[in-house]
């Protein structure tokens, strides 16, 4: 008799709970349902139309603007580049963020207010000024050619933005210096939940500092890595500040990013709704398999 | 950490209820344009002259950057309930804007006097014959050079006036021997340049039907041609960036600049470089036919928005066929008209102090009445990007005809949709 | 030992030294822009790396040609209400998602994940042609609703969340305490330091974004600070110290709220949980 009645009040419990998780995340379910899947909808149907903005219809065949994009030599360029910039500045960055949050975790350190600051900077610091000082100091006659050949370790100076490769290096010098600290902000934040005495018994044993970030910091930071590693990967293939304001997608389309085509296809050029939708399904598609292997690799639970 | 999260809700709150009302346009026009230092003073002079007449319509100008006016036209998708009656349009995106929204902007044409506007300037608002903008500045293309530069080199003024570019690039030559200095200096990729000796002999980028015309275009051969040469002697010297543009200029590093007449403004802010400069028309195409020494580079014009107050709007436009508008504004903007009688006000017709007396204004006016016009078509910017790229890999040693016919396929390929 | 002790402050000193490197390598273009307010176009387009004396002229030039008082409101106001909403709405969510999770709210979290991975100017017209038939052009409310619930802020605090400890929670429960009350009294307090991270993240993106701000403020009177300083660029002639004053100004607000928020997520107590 007084069996079952702990098991189905246990049920209803479990019940109970999954509902209050279900009313937890409706607020926010409703608003991206209506302010993200709704024009996402929208703009898959125009993915898959052609003419003038205000008069689309649908093409033929439907998937002609996805079709044209095989052939866009301009958009596979800017695919090209997107990916040039991700492989090389993802990792670089992550790991540097990894590096300055444990050294500025140290209780012992001093000024480490000042060093958090300092490092946080560069994300607070506006567009403009930014991308200003970032196009003075790589100019022909900028600081950098100046500094480089003052101390030898170029022959002649480099026209920095006028070059396919040296272009590109640019943007990624910029990036990873625009976003480091803000990876380091939540590595840092992560860090709280670590119990300092794990590194003070890893100390006593002998683990030096790399071998601390490696065995405990890494593994506990996981969570928060793979939060990280997916922003910069979908940032990066979203990427469109640093290619408008540094190098303007020059020299000769060398530079320019995925969404820096697609707004000059929409805005700057002739405005084709449907081909811009098409190609940012294409970059949906592309972050989505790129989220989901690294969700794979990462999520361990 | 509650205590400041609850201060910040009662300080969102508060500043919440301080909302903000919606523009409604309703017996008031609302005019959409940039620039406090021009466009936006110019309008605020119209308003103050147009009020004095109707002192009950309301005029209120909201100051929206020429991207951010493009951008609301475009996400509006032909609705104009969020418009404003009036804005403003960089000459260049004015056929692409109608062409794409033909709703949106209001034809004027036969409804407003356009007549004694510079043709070359109607043209760019003019699509399939109807007219669809009032002109404000010009663009009308100046050389200014440094006249104590030139001295150096034995030079002056005169001899670079009324030439070709064979001469030009061969005083270019002489003087960059003597002084060291290249002549002119330009944005890498931008072809501002290529596009201004182009349109000097009324040629465009496009053919008469509107198809995108590279590979047989044999006067933009010919300008290829020259601004390669002048790249590549340093008479030209290629900057990346806009603000190093200004730089050349203002750091004294170049003998002079040829571009818009709206460059005198920058010129003109270098109070220590007064009466160094004098200013001239530019060099003549040889081979192309119908080569002038006139030529136009960037300028924009009004738009009236249709389903608005449309009758009070084009009556308030009435004030830019007034030449005294013209003569109050140009002090304080240096904003040339393309309205040609404006030539005869008085502040045109005075000598300008800072080129030694000289009556540049009136000249500009002048030159502005020459120019030969363009075609620019709803693709122009697709165009242009790809002339440009075109044109860097052809600096850089890659063969100028497969480079023009990749050009155009980019083009064609875009206008295939 | 000597030999210890040596390479120990030697190791120090470099740590130290690199650490000087990287934040003037980081602060080098803020400063810029700071000392850029002192000077006038000619300085600043010269390669000026020192102040000169044009301060309070940039800066009457700014005011005069700009309503920044409005536009700094325009800013706090739209800015503290994202924050504090987003991290509301998506706070809770990333908690739900969580500590509640099972096979449809796993599958639910991955279909949402996919809203942040259309480029924003793709879904830019239908969300404009949205947003002015319900009448929110020019509203506060208009440019905040777009970023409350970001699948971003979900995703940090659901992962966030692992480290909530389970037996707190089936505690608080046998302490007779529903499932909202576990989480506004146990989980916010706890979480300070993502809750501070957060903010600061939020507020920096909120206070930057321009894309969809000038898309959706069109008035004078609704401009915020990043579309006045990209006015300040927008003529024939560009005053670039006066520009230079304004993004100075821009920059101050992220600047402070980094500085007052650090401490919460940084306080490298031992242990977070008590």
């Amino acid at each position: 008799m007084t069996k079952p009645t702990p098991k189905k009040r246990r049920l209803s419990m479990e019940q109970k709970q999954s509902l209050a998780g279900w009313a937890f995340l409706l607020p926010a379910t409703l608003l991206i349902v209506c302010l993200s899947f709704y024009p996402m909808f929208k703009a898959l149907l125009t993915s898959f139309m052609r003419g003038k903005p205000t008069a689309l219809v649908y093409s033929d065949p439907l998937w002609r603007n996805y079709q044209f994009m095989l052939k866009d030599k301009v958009f596979i360029q800017s695919i090209t580049n997107t990916f040039t910039y991700l492989i090389i500045q993802v990792p670089i960055m992550l790991i540097l963020a990894i590096i300055f949050a444990s050294l500025l975790n140290n209780k012992d350190l001093k000024f480490r207010g000042l060093f958090r600051t300092c490092i946080f900077l560069p994300c607070a610091t506006g567009l403009v000024a930014y991308s200003m000082i970032f196009r003075t100091l790589f100019t022909y006659d900028g600081m950098i050619n100046n500094v480089l050949l003052k101390f030898g370790l170029i022959s002649e100076a480099i026209n920095w933005l006028n070059d396919p490769v040296y272009a590109k290096a640019v943007i990624i010098i910029g990036l990873i210096w625009r976003w480091t600290g803000y990876n380091m902000v939540f590595y840092l934040s992560a860090m709280q939940g670590i119990e300092y005495s794990i590194y003070e018994a890893a100390r006593i044993d002998g683990a030096n500092a790399y071998q601390q970030l490696i065995r405990i910091t890494i593994p506990l930071l996981r969570p928060i890595i793979l939060v990280t590693a997916v922003m910069s990967t979908n940032g990066t293939l979203q990427l469109f500040d640093e290619s408008v304001n540094l190098t303007r997608g020059g020299p000769a389309n060398m530079t320019i990013t995925m969404s820096h085509y697609i707004y000059n296809t929409m805005f700057l050029n002739n405005p084709n709704f449907g081909y811009a939708a098409a190609m940012s399904f294409v970059i949906l598609i592309m972050v989505a398999i790129l989220a989901a292997i690294q969700m794979k690799v990462g999520d361990k639970r | 950490m509650k205590k400041f999260v609850s201060l910040l809700l009662v300080l969102a709150m508060g500043l919440s209820l301080c909302s903000i009302a919606a523009a409604e346009a309703d017996g008031k026009i609302t005019i959409w344009t940039w620039d406090p230092t021009f466009n936006i003073a110019a309008m605020k002079v119209a308003k103050e002259m147009y009020q004095k007449d109707h002192p009950d319509v309301e005029i209120e100008i909201v100051e929206k950057l020429s991207e951010d006016i493009e951008t609301a036209v475009i996400a509006s998708n032909g609705d104009t309930s969020t418009l404003p009656d009036i804005l403003l349009v960089q000459d260049n995106s004015f056929q692409k804007f109608v062409t794409n929204y033909p709703e949106v902007y209001a034809d004027i044409t036969g409804q407003y006097d356009l007549s004694e506007f510079a043709p070359g300037k109607v043209a760019y608002s003019t699509v399939d014959g109807k007219n669809y903008g009032i002109p404000f500045d010009a663009g009308t293309v100046t050389a200014t050079y440094r006249t104590d530069y030139l001295e150096e080199a034995g030079y002056t003024i005169a001899d670079l006036t009324d030439i070709d570019w064979d001469r030009f690039i061969e005083i270019g030559r002489d003087v960059k021997a003597k002084t060291g200095r290249p002549m002119l200096s330009g944005q890498a990729e931008a072809v501002d340049m290529i596009l201004i000796m182009l349109q000097s002999c009324g040629a465009s980028m496009f053919t008469e039907d509107g198809a995108v015309n590279f590979v047989n275009n044999e006067p933009l051969r010919e300008v290829l041609s020259y601004y390669k040469q002048m790249v590549d002697e340093g008479i030209f010297i290629e900057v990346n960036t806009w603000d190093e543009y200004i730089g050349t200029i203002s750091n004294q590093t170049v003998v002079g600049t040829m571009t818009g007449c709206w460059i005198l403004s920058t010129i003109m802010s270098l109070p220590e470089q007064s009466g160094l400069w004098g200013l001239t028309n530019m060099p003549k195409l040889v081979a192309s036919e119908g080569a002038t020494n006139y030529s136009n580079n960037g300028g924009s014009s009004w738009a009236i928005i249709n389903d608005k107050d449309f009758d009070l709007a084009l009556d308030f436009m009435q004030i830019y066929r007034n030449v005294d508008f013209y003569s109050e504004i140009l002090p304080m903007t240096s904003a040339i008209a393309t309205y040609t009688p404006a030539k005869e006000g008085a502040a045109y017709t005075a000598g300008s102090d800072y080129f030694n007396g000289e009556p540049i204004f009136a000249t500009i006016v002048e030159y502005g009445a020459l120019t030969p016009s363009n075609i620019t078509g709803a693709f122009y910017y697709d165009a242009r990007r790809a002339l440009a790229t075109a044109n860097t890999n052809y600096l850089h040693g890659g063969d100028l005809d497969s480079e023009l016919q990749t050009a155009e396929d980019t083009v064609n390929f875009t206008m295939g949709f | 030992m000597n030999e210890g002790a040596f390479s120990k402050h030697a190791t120090r000193f470099l740590m130290y030294l690199f650490l000087i490197i990287v934040s003037l390598i980081s602060v080098f273009p803020l400063y810029w822009a700071f000392i850029s307010a002192f000077n006038n176009t000619q300085q600043i387009l010269g390669g000026a790396m020192l102040p000169s004396t044009h301060l309070i002229e940039n800066l009457k030039n700014l005011f005069a040609q700009q309503d920044v008082f409005t536009a700094m409101k325009n800013s706090f106001a739209t800015t503290l209400l994202q924050t504090v909403l987003a991290l509301a709405v998506s706070s809770i969510a990333g908690y739900g998602f969580e500590i509640y999770h099972d096979k449809w709210k796993d599958r639910v979290m991955a279909v949402l994940m996919l809203a942040m991975m259309v480029p924003f100017v793709a879904v830019l017209v239908p969300l404009f042609q949205m947003f002015s038939k319900a009448k929110l052009i020019n509203s506060w409310v208009g440019f905040f609703l777009p970023s409350i619930a970001t699948p971003f802020l979900i995703m940090y605090f659901r992962n966030s969340a692992r480290t909530f400890p389970k037996d707190t929670i089936e505690a608080a429960r046998i302490d007779g305490l529903n499932e909202f009350q576990i989480f506004v009294r146990m989980f916010v307090p706890m979480m300070k330091p993502t809750y501070a991270s957060a903010a600061t993240i939020t507020f920096m993106n909120a206070w930057n974004s321009y894309l969809w701000p000038k898309v959706i403020m069109q008035t004078n009177e609704s401009t915020t600070m990043p579309m006045l300083v990209a006015n300040l660029m927008s003529g024939y002639v560009i005053d670039y110290g006066v520009v230079m004053a304004g993004v100075t100004i821009c920059s101050l607000p992220t600047v402070i709220i980094f500085f007052c928020l650090q401490k919460s997520f940084t306080n490298a107590v031992a242990g977070a949980v008590k």
